[in-house]
């Protein structure tokens, strides 16, 4: 279902749900960045709601994995507890797509992460069409559409005035009929100018990306079998400063530690973000280690995302964000390491 | 999102355990008898996550019969920041265990069958986990042909034990050792110097591999060269695993994690993966 609301309805709304949903939208930061960078803040009941033209700084991963969390007390059965619900606007389709790797991880395979889950459960993702992109975005390349079609609760795609929302889950539909008086049923024109409007971006997004020479998707796994003893990975590698950052910042990097900590008598297990790019990363006690040199760890990064999840969920995990070559004070580019190994490697095949 | 799982069990929730009994092997490896506060039940080959309580937590595969399930005996040779610590530590207090994680061996997959074990060093102990589960269905295999090597005679871990072994009906035991002393009178040299001449039927043979990655590595060279298939060498990849629930991305091989996947896996599934041996 289809619905359109005016803006003034919309910020009526979110102010009603601010009274039982912890809120959070990305915000314009000013920063004074070339681009201006948009950054997840807890929704004030006085301002009004802004609309985020690209993907915030954030992954959408920091709602559901914290970089430090306490996940289990010695030795109680104690119950889990969750920070209670949230609603999450402003969230792009490359998030949701790169969130399908968070959920893989903590909702399946062996056993389920169930505070993962009770976030999960508790949060409501209100999801927008991409209206602008960063020099960094590079969805299309991956098949990923500047706009969502699944995997969110409710999609607000900007008209010239108000926004068409989508309904895209029966907890949201629920959400809107509470409220009905914020919204209309759209009319065929209001979504026939969405489409125009979502037309109009790829074709803006393709042309800015056709003079990069971006890889095809379905050659990645390939690139990283035939590439493996390229020596890409020592060139990129030579500016990497292990900082994680990369993998900090990826909507699809899921990588964590458990750890111990004490508070007063009571000892805690905690989780913390963990990074491949960490020379203590594969560490075994004795002290051998299998990712010795940052070349292997770099590599590492890229056989995880572009082998192991081809091989175990069939798609590769990045979803074209950008946000690691933003943050990168090596200035290594994902797009950049993928180009060269298939230069290297299809070096025949050029003219 | 997949939420088809209604269970709110904690996977991290680490249960209680007592240090019963501390037993010194050698001067770097002591078994420690565990008494867990609430059922704890593992499968030969599988590993648990062990916890010094506000300190730290490090992966071993117990060294106990898993038919015994009031305690848990892990042997751990002092290697790291854990075991001293561990080994440094007195009966009685309380440590944590998560799990069992892994597969383990596949006991089915062996029935029928000569099983040649091969361990190095402190690598005999989930194979004495292995042993005894293998001792105690003994009718379900054809021979139990036990091949060890430690670095020295001082070395060797379950010294009384290895004798006993080797009097039982249908098993075959061999030890060496690296480096030779007047104390000992047995066989020197690596382990792959007693892989000579298996008095086995290698049409029906599984070997089981645990030790160090480089002991490992030369000795399933020397089975490859025997005329093991690699689908029947068994090998123990030593990983660093943190969660071992597939979650944390540690103890990756490949297109594999070494702690829900393995951590025994055959050569087969090794063998055309980059850098396993490191």
């Amino acid at each position: 279902m289809v619905y359109y609301t005016e803006s003034s309805q919309l910020n009526d709304f979110i102010h009603r749900l601010a009274k039982s949903y912890r809120i959070f939208y990305p915000a314009p930061k000013t920063n004074g960045a070339k681009e201006i960078d948009y950054s997840y803040v807890q929704c004030n009941a006085k301002e009004g709601f802004v609309f985020n033209p690209y993907r915030a700084v954030e992954p959408l991963k920091v709602f559901f994995t914290y970089t430090q969390e306490e996940v289990s007390e010695y030795f109680t059965p104690e119950p889990q507890q969750g920070p209670g619900k949230a609603i999450i606007f402003g969230v792009k389709n490359c998030d949701i797509v790169g969130h399908r790797i968070q959920d893989f991880v903590f909702l399946e395979g062996v056993d389920v992460d169930s505070g993962y889950r009770l976030k999960r459960e508790n949060t409501i993702l209100i999801t927008s069409d991409c209206t602008e992109f960063k020099e960094v975005c590079h969805c299309l390349a991956w098949d990923i559409m500047p706009y969502p079609t699944k995997g969110f609760d409710l999609n607000l795609s900007p008209l010239t005035e108000g926004y068409l929302v989508e309904v895209g889950s029966p907890k949201a539909e629920a959400l809107i009929l509470e409220h009905k008086d914020c919204f209309a049923v759209a009319k065929e024109i209001q979504v026939s100018a969405r489409k125009a409007k979502r037309e109009s971006l790829v074709e803006r997004l393709k042309k800015h990306l056709a003079p990069q020479h971006l890889v095809p998707k379905d050659s990645v796994q390939k690139l990283m079998k035939d590439g493996y003893q390229l020596d890409t990975w020592k060139q990129f590698m030579l500016t990497c400063v292990e900082c994680g950052g990369c993998n900090f910042i990826c909507d699809t990097c899921h990588c964590f530690l458990l750890g111990e900590t004490k508070l007063g008598q009571i000892n805690k297990k905690i989780r913390v973000w963990d990074s491949c790019l960490y020379a203590n990363y594969a560490r075994v006690a004795g002290g051998a280690n299998p990712l010795k040199t940052r070349a292997a760890r770099l590599r590492f990064r890229f056989t995880k995302k572009f082998d192991f999840f081809v091989d175990n969920l069939g798609v590769p995990a990045c979803c074209g964000c950008g946000r690691c070559i933003e943050v990168c004070p090596g200035k290594i580019d994902i797009r950049e390491v993928l180009k060269d190994l298939a230069k290297k490697l299809f070096a025949t095949n050029d003219k | 999102m997949k939420l088809e799982h209604p269970s709110m069990k904690n996977i991290y929730r680490p249960i209680e355990a007592s240090i019963e009994e501390i037993i010194t092997e050698t001067p770097t490896i002591k078994t420690f008898i565990l008494r867990p506060k609430e059922p704890f039940v593992f499968r030969t080959g599988q590993f648990i996550e062990l916890s010094l309580p506000g300190i730290g937590e490090a992966p071993f595969t117990p060294s106990s019969d898993p038919n015994k399930t009031e305690t848990i005996d892990v042997t751990i040779m002092n290697a790291g920041r854990i075991t001293s610590l561990l080994h440094a530590s007195k009966n009685n207090i309380s440590v944590g265990i998560r799990g069992p994680y892994g597969k383990g061996y596949p006991l089915d997959v062996f029935k029928g069958k000569d099983i040649v074990i091969v361990g190095g060093g402190v690598g005999l102990a989930p194979l004495r986990s292995l042993l005894f589960s293998l001792f105690g269905d003994i009718d379900s295999y054809r021979k139990v042909v036990l091949r060890y090597g430690a670095r020295t005679a001082n070395d060797i871990v379950f010294k009384q034990a290895l004798p006993e072994w080797s009097k039982r009906e249908k098993v075959d035991v061999v030890t060496t050792v690296d480096i030779g002393d007047p104390s000992w009178s047995g066989n020197v040299g690596l382990v792959t110097t007693i892989l000579k001449d298996l008095p086995v039927d290698l049409n029906k043979t599984v070997a089981v591999v645990c030790g160090p990655p480089i002991m490992m590595k030369f000795v399933t060279l020397k089975l490859l060269d025997t005329g093991f298939k690699p689908q029947d060498i068994y090998l123990s990849m030593e990983k660093n695993m943190s969660c071992g629930l597939g979650k944390c991305g540690h103890c990756r091989i490949g297109r594999f994690y070494a702690c829900k996947d393995g951590p025994v896996f055959t050569y087969e599934e090794m063998k055309d993966l980059h850098d396993i041996w490191d």
